[in-house]
C-alpha cells in the first residue's frame, strides 16, 4: 500500500534530481552571453531551475497535504501494486532479455511466459499466441515494411 | 474566395482511390487504438510514424490524421457501451452515455455522441479551412521574437487554462524542454545534456516519448483496476440512429456552445481532454435539466464529444499555420512533418499548397468515412474489449518495445521508453498533464532557437520581446495567462473555509 503522499513525494524527488543533473549538466556548455550569443547551456540551465523549483513547491505541497489529498489518501492500494508490479517486472525483464535472445524470441517468451504461468491461458494455447506474436511481428517489420529487428546476441553466435 | 478554390484543388487530391483507402485504413486503425486502452491516438499516430516515411507527404499527412479521427470515434464507442474510456478526451462520454446504453438505449447513445462528435469535427474543419491561411498570411511577417511570443503563450496557456494544477503543469512543461535539449544544440553545434551517455548525443526522439508516457503509462493505469467489461447490447439500430441523428438540431445551443468551446481549447493548446470536461461542466451548469447530468442526458453527451472533436480537429490549425501544435497527437504529427521535411509554419501555405489543403479536404471526406466506418464496426471493436487484458497487455508492451526500437534502431531508446513509461504512470496517477510534455519535446528546439535568434538581434536585450505592439501584446497575454491560476486563488484565500472539493483541479475533481 502506498499512500497518495508517498507518490507524490517520490515524484516530485524524481522530477527535482533529474532538474539538478540538468542544471550541473548544462553549466558545462556555458551559461550567458558570449560573443556568439546565448550561450549553448543557458536555455537547458533555466529549464532545470524551473523544474527544480518547480519539484520543491510540488514537494512541499506533497509533504502538507491540502483538503484535496486527504480525500484520497491512498494512492495504490496492495492489489492494486501487485497487479502493476505484475505487468511491470514480466515487462522489464522482457526488455532487458532483448540483446541477448533478440526481439523475436523474447517477445515469443514474453507472451509465452505471461498467459502461462499464471495460469491464465492453456499451455497449448499460450505457445500458439507466442508463435502468432512472433510471426506476426517478423511479417510486419522484416517484410512489409523492411524495418529488421534485432535477432540477439545468441542468435548470432548460433550463426544466424 | 481563394479559400474555397484551393479547397476544391485539395479534394481533387484528397478524393483519390488510393487516398480513400489510406484514410479507411487510418481509420479503422485509429479506431482500433482507440478502442484498445492501454493505446491511444498519440502513440498509435508515432507507431504508424515510422511507416510513412517512404510516403508522399500528403498521403502520410492523410494516413495519420484519419488514424486521428478513428481513434477520436473508437474512444466513445468503449466509453459509452462499457465505461472505460479509450481515451482520456472520452472520460467525460462517459457520465452521460454509459448510464444512457445501460438503460437499454445504446443506439441512442452512440449516434449522439457521433452525430454531435461530426458537427464538432466539421466545425473545426470550416474553422481551419477559413482561418489557417489568415493566419499563415499574418504569420509570414513573424520574426524570430514574435515566433518566440507565440510559443510563450501556447506554454502559458497550458498553465492558464489547462485545467490541471498549474506548477505541475510548469514542471511537465520544463522537462520537456530540458529533454528537447539533450543531444546537439543545433546553433553551437556543441553536445549537451547527454550526462555522459554517448548515444544521447541523436538525443532523445518524442517518439520514444509518446510510447513510453501514452502506452506503457497508460497501460499501468489501467492494469491497477482490473476492469471486467461489462458490455451492453451493441447491436445498431439503424432507424434509431437516424431518428438521434434528426433530435440533434433541438440542442442546437449546446452543440454550438460546445463546438465553440472546443476550437477555442483547440487553437490555444488546451487539447480535447481540457474541452471535453469544460464543455460538460458548463453544459451542467447552464442547461436547465443540469440536475439530470449523469443518469443518460443526452446535452451531456452531445456537449464533451461536440468539444472534444472540435478541439482534436481546430488543434491541427495552429500546427499548420504556425508551427504549434493544439494536442499532443497534432504535437506528434508535426514531428512528422519535420520528418518529411517539410516545416511547419506559415511556410507552408506558399511552399506545400498540396499538401495544406489535400489535408484540409481530407479532413471532411475523412470524419464522413470515419461516422460511416465507426457505425459499421461497432460490433467488431465491442467484440474486441472481451478478449481478457491479461492477453492485450502483453502485446500493447510488445508493440509500444518494437515501436521504440524502430525510430532509430536503439536499444537505448527501449529502455528509456520504459523509463518514461513509470514516469507516464506517475504524472497520471498525480494529475500532471502529459500533452504539455509531449509538446515540449517536441517544439521544445524551436522555442529555444527562436529564443536564441531575438537575443542575437537585439544582442541580448529583452527589450526585443516589447519592441511593437504585436509581440509585447503576445507576450503580456502569456504573462497574464500565467498569472491566471494566481488571481483565481485571490477570492478564495478571503472566504478561507471553501469545500475542500472547488480547491481539485477540474479533470482531478471529475476523476475522483
Amino acid at each position: 500500500m502506498i499512500s497518495r503522499r508517498t507518490l507524490e513525494l517520490a515524484t516530485a524527488v524524481l522530477t527535482g534530481s533529474f532538474g539538478v543533473a540538468v542544471v550541473v549538466s548544462s553549466l558545462d556548455n556555458g551559461i550567458g552571453w558570449s560573443s556568439a550569443g546565448v550561450d549553448a547551456g543557458t536555455f537547458p540551465f533555466l529549464t532545470g531551475i524551473i523544474v527544480v523549483l518547480g519539484s520543491l513547491y510540488n514537494l512541499v505541497r506533497g509533504v502538507v497535504p491540502a483538503a484535496t489529498l486527504a480525500s484520497v489518501p491512498i494512492a495504490i492500494t496492495s492489489i492494486e501494486l501487485r497487479r502493476l508490479v505484475g505487468l511491470f517486472v514480466p515487462a522489464a525483464i522482457f526488455v532487458a532479455a532483448i540483446p541477448l535472445a533478440g526481439m523475436y524470441v523474447a517477445s515469443a517468451l514474453y507472451v509465452f511466459a505471461v498467459l502461462a504461468i499464471p495460469r491464465h491461458q492453456s499451455v497449448p494455447r499460450a505457445l500458439a499466441m507466442a508463435g502468432a506474436t512472433a510471426l506476426a511481428l517478423y511479417l510486419v517489420f522484416e517484410r512489409m515494411f523492411q524495418v529488421s529487428l534485432p535477432r540477439g546476441a545468441l542468435a548470432s553466435a548460433l550463426g544466424f | 474566395m481563394d479559400n474555397l478554390q484551393e479547397l476544391l484543388h485539395g479534394f481533387t487530391i484528397a478524393v483519390t482511390v488510393p487516398h480513400l483507402v489510406l484514410m479507411v485504413v487510418g481509420v479503422l486503425l485509429g479506431i482500433l487504438v482507440g478502442v484498445l486502452p492501454g493505446l491511444g491516438a498519440p502513440n498509435g499516430v508515432s507507431l504508424l510514424l515510422p511507416l510513412t516515411f517512404g510516403m508522399q507527404p500528403v498521403s502520410a499527412i492523410i494516413l495519420l490524421s484519419s488514424m486521428y479521427w478513428g481513434a477520436l470515434f473508437g474512444g466513445s464507442v468503449t466509453s459509452i457501451l462499457f465505461n472505460i474510456p479509450g481515451e482520456p478526451s472520452s472520460v467525460a462520454t462517459t457520465f452521460d452515455g454509459y448510464p444512457m446504453a445501460r438503460d437499454g438505449r445504446p443506439t441512442t447513445a452512440l449516434a449522439t455522441a457521433f452525430g454531435s462528435a461530426a458537427f464538432g469535427a466539421l466545425v473545426g474543419v470550416i474553422l481551419i479551412t477559413f482561418l489557417a491561411s489568415w493566419v499563415a498570411q499574418a504569420a509570414l511577417a513573424f520574426g524570430p521574437a514574435e515566433y518566440f511570443a507565440v510559443y510563450f503563450l501556447a506554454f502559458a496557456s497550458f498553465v492558464g487554462m489547462g485545467g490541471a494544477a498549474p506548477i505541475k503543469t510548469v514542471v511537465a512543461l520544463a522537462l520537456g524542454f530540458a529533454i528537447a535539449a539533450i543531444g546537439i544544440d543545433t546553433v553551437s553545434g556543441s553536445v549537451r545534456l547527454t550526462m555522459g551517455v554517448d548515444e544521447l548525443v541523436k538525443g532523445v526522439s518524442f517518439v520514444v516519448a509518446v510510447m513510453g508516457l501514452f502506452g506503457i503509462g497508460e497501460l499501468l493505469v489501467a492494469v491497477e483496476e482490473e476492469f471486467h467489461a461489462r458490455a451492453v447490447s451493441s447491436k445498431i439500430d439503424w432507424r434509431e440512429v437516424f431518428r438521434a441523428v434528426g433530435r440533434l438540431p433541438r440542442h442546437g445551443v449546446a452543440l454550438l456552445r460546445s463546438a465553440a468551446i472546443g476550437c477555442w481549447m483547440g487553437i490555444t493548446p488546451g487539447g480535447p481532454t481540457a474541452a471535453s470536461f469544460m464543455s460538460y461542466g458548463i453544459a451542467r451548469r447552464f442547461s436547465r435539466r443540469g440536475r439530470h447530468f449523469g443518469t443518460g442526458e443526452v446535452e451531456g453527451i452531445v456537449s464533451p464529444e461536440t468539444a472534444d472533436h472540435a478541439a482534436g480537429t481546430s488543434a491541427l490549425l495552429p500546427m499548420l499555420s504556425l508551427g504549434i501544435p493544439g494536442s499532443a497527437t497534432a504535437a506528434v504529427m508535426m514531428g512528422g512533418l519535420m520528418i518529411w521535411g517539410l516545416n511547419p509554419g506559415p511556410m507552408l501555405f506558399v511552399d506545400q499548397k498540396d499538401f495544406v489543403w489535400g489535408l484540409i479536404a481530407s479532413m471532411y471526406v475523412g470524419n464522413i468515412v470515419a461516422v460511416a466506418l465507426v457505425l459499421l464496426t461497432v460490433p467488431v471493436f465491442a467484440a474486441l474489449m472481451r478478449i481478457p487484458f491479461v492477453v492485450i497487455a502483453p502485446l500493447i508492451v510488445i508493440i509500444c518495445v518494437v515501436g521504440a526500437y524502430s525510430v532509430s534502431n536503439s536499444y537505448l531508446d527501449v529502455v528509456m521508453m520504459l523509463g518514461f513509461g513509470v514516469v507516464g504512470y506517475l504524472f497520471k496517477k498525480l494529475f500532471y498533464p502529459l500533452a504539455p510534455l509531449v509538446l515540449a519535446i517536441v517544439i521544445g528546439d524551436k522555442a529555444e532557437d527562436a529564443f536564441r535568434q531575438s537575443m542575437l538581434i537585439s544582442k541580448g536585450s529583452l527589450g526585443i520581446f516589447f519592441a511593437n505592439k504585436l509581440v509585447t501584446c503576445l507576450i503580456l497575454g502569456g504573462i497574464a495567462l500565467l498569472l491566471l491560476p494566481l488571481l483565481l486563488q485571490l477570492p478564495r484565500l478571503w472566504r478561507k473555509p471553501a469545500s475542500p472539493a472547488t480547491d481539485a483541479p477540474v479533470q482531478e475533481r471529475a476523476i475522483i
